[in-house]
């Protein structure tokens, strides 16, 4: 049972990270990315195809989280343009209708051109125990690496100026126009902070488990219900929803078998959003 | 608040041919009538190949889905997003009735039928009761469809698992040949529009249409906007079963794929943006094209999945009223049947005299 516990914190924890890479663009701007699990399928391959080429590791995991940046920053730029001349669901609906279409490119893409490719971390060394279970290093590197994007990501918007002005806009967006803040300035911010965390959880999930080419859609699915369990923009929720579900699902698999572990998941989801559609932390508009 | 962006996602998505229905019955069903009789003469054409006769069947198939989506999404604005799932509850279930209960053919997909139309219906419910918006009524039909794919996945001991079942019901009588599944599925689409057609012109169709334009404005005039919004569902998602059912039936086996969510779901919503959300024919005309589309697709592999990709930012980028409208406005403004124009000058405020 502490083992499994131990395991759902760590899976909890990088749930958060990816979760909050959508919330926040779901918050701010009533943009629904489909695409997300591929901007993070597309830093991995950014790794994978660096460190064939003979880059060392540590740059080619920079390369990666560069990458993912710049995907939201092309996405911003390109097909996000139209969406943000629509407003309230309307804006939600096509931005996650253009979002499923690229999906659909980089899918097609990348499972034509580097078929059964993965990305699979090896991080050394020996097994530690902690709490008497022993937990591999990969596990912990992973851990480490988001504790400390969770600590990076709490400095931010707590802080600084532009978390503050963030926040604002995800608040009251025309009160945030008013004393002189950019919502789109700030989406945009946003969106290569999405891009970044995408790859930031592409890379951690690596050194667990290998993140394949066709992962892009399981892990939009995850972030997704992550996000809906925590309250769509709030990223607090988003981590409490993460751990939440993270030890419900390593408890579900280690008891129950993993096909329903993640049926449980969704029933969770929807349970969410029957009961307390704002979510965990969310605010109900 | 969700109420009030409905209606900015009714105007933006929604194509708004439903003028269209103030004609009068004969010509609906004229147009029901021509279009079947263009779709017969296909095995004239393709009969000899036994392949492209099981891609035309398909084809219908996809178009009968797309006609209960259309009637769903459509007419009622309700976004959902397990037309697989519903389609495979019908497939799965009307099998295992069918093989494992030893119930007629018929039987079993009257069932199916009914168990599709009352877990539509029982979504719809939910997501009335709890008001959702477009968006998560997308969200929770999806989650639904996720899971029904899983536990078709999991539960491999009565649905055969990744492999899915082989259908002993059904072989050897014509629903197995070449050629007569093909007019059966023909059948079903034209039942299927016949259906919609009259709901539409009927006082369903007028709440539909309030309910949909304003959903607000409709509650206060007195539509039941919770009960339609159920009704749609219902009937869409038992067209979604039958169609489901007697595909299985033709094609002799059930897979998790046969109804996956990315084979069939976003293909639905493709040829419907394709062909015109809203209107009667859009799904027919999506369905013919995609289904052409997707044959000459076939041999470039994962490609066809970026091809898709391309379509969908295409469609809702630039023809997001879909083909059938847009044709419709350029016909009627190469001088049309004038009438049409004097109903589009009685919308606009007129400037001057006469």
């Amino acid at each position: 049972m502490t083992a499994s516990i131990l395991d759902g914190i760590v899976l909890g924890l990088q749930f958060g990270v990816l979760a909050t890479g959508l919330t926040l663009v779901y918050g701010l701007g009533g943009v629904l990315n489909l695409a997300y699990g591929q901007m993070a399928v597309i830093s991995a391959m950014v790794v994978l195809l660096a460190m064939d080429a003979g880059v060392p590791l540590l740059a080619a995991v920079g390369l990666g989280l560069l990458a993912g940046g710049l995907l939201g920053l092309l996405l911003d730029v390109t097909i996000l343009r139209p969406v943000y001349r629509l407003q309230g669901e309307a804006r939600v609906l096509l931005s996650l209708l253009l979002s499923l279409g690229v999906a659909f490119i980089v899918d097609g893409f990348l499972n034509w051109r580097f078929p059964l490719r993965g990305l699979s971390l090896r991080v050394g060394g020996e097994a530690v125990e902690i709490l008497g279970v022993r937990m591999r290093t990969g596990s912990l590197v992973a851990s480490g690496i988001t504790l400390l994007v969770l600590a990076v990501l709490f400095y931010l918007f707590r802080f600084t100026r532009l978390g503050r002005a963030i926040r604002s806009v995800i608040e009251n967006e025309e009160g945030a126009r008013l004393v002189g803040i950019d919502p789109h300035h700030m989406l945009r911010i946003i969106l290569v902070l999405s891009g970044v965390l995408a790859a930031i959880v592409a890379v951690t999930r690596s050194m667990v488990a290998p993140v394949n080419v066709r992962a892009g859609f399981s892990i939009t699915v995850l972030a997704l219900i992550v996000t809906v369990v925590g309250g769509l923009g709030s990223i607090s929720g988003a981590f409490l929803a993460g751990l939440v579900l993270g030890i419900i699902n390593s408890i579900a698999s280690a008891y129950i078998g993993t096909f329903l572990s993640l049926i449980i998941l969704l029933v969770a989801a929807a349970l969410t959003i029957l009961i307390r559609p704002a979510g965990l932390l969310g605010v109900r508009e | 608040m969700s109420e009030r962006f409905s209606r900015a996602t009714g105007t933006s998505l929604v194509g708004g041919a439903e003028s269209h229905t103030s004609r009068s019955l004969t010509a609906m069903l004229g147009t029901v009538a021509g279009m079947a009789a263009v779709l017969a003469l296909f095995p004239l054409w393709l009969g000899d190949s036994r392949v492209l006769m099981g891609v035309a069947i398909l084809g219908l198939a996809f178009a009968s889905y797309a006609i209960g989506f259309n009637l769903i999404f459509g007419s009622t604005g309700q976004l959902f997003l397990c037309v697989g799932a519903l389609a495979g509850v019908g497939g799965y279930s009307a099998t295992i009735l069918a093989d494992r209960a030893g119930l007629p053919v018929l039987v079993s997909i009257l069932a199916a039928t009914l168990l599709a139309g009352v877990t539509g219906g029982l979504l719809s419910w939910i997501a009335v009761r709890r008001s959702l918006g477009v968006i998560f009524t997308g969200i929770v039909t999806l989650i639904f469809a996720l899971s029904f794919e899983n536990l078709l996945l999991g539960l491999s001991g009565v649905t055969g698992g990744d492999a899915g079942l082989q259908i002993g019901a059904g072989s050897g009588t014509f629903l197995r040949e070449q050629i007569a599944p093909y007019y059966l599925m023909l059948a079903l689409v034209v039942v299927f529009l016949i259906v919609h057609g009259l709901l539409r012109r009927s006082h369903v169709g007028w709440a539909f249409r309030a309910l949909r334009d304003d959903e607000v404005a409709a509650e206060l005039a007195g539509i039941d906007v919770a009960r339609y919004r159920v009704y749609g569902a219902l009937v869409g998602a038992a067209m979604l079963g039958m169609a489901g059912a007697t595909y299985a039936f033709t094609a002799g086996r059930v897979s998790p794929t046969t109804f996956g969510f990315a084979q069939v779901d976003v293909v639905v919503i493709v040829m419907l943006a394709f062909g015109g959300i809203g209107t009667l024919l859009g799904p027919i005309l999506g369905a013919v094209v995609f289904t052409a589309i997707d044959e000459v697709l076939i041999e470039f592999g994962q490609l066809r999945l970026l091809a898709y990709g391309v379509l969908i930012i295409v469609l809702f980028l630039w023809i997001r009223r879909g083909m059938i409208p847009t044709l419709r406005a350029l016909i009627g403004r190469r001088g049309g049947p004038p009438n049409r124009r004097d109903t589009t000058a009685a919308h606009t405020p007129s400037t001057g005299p006469g």
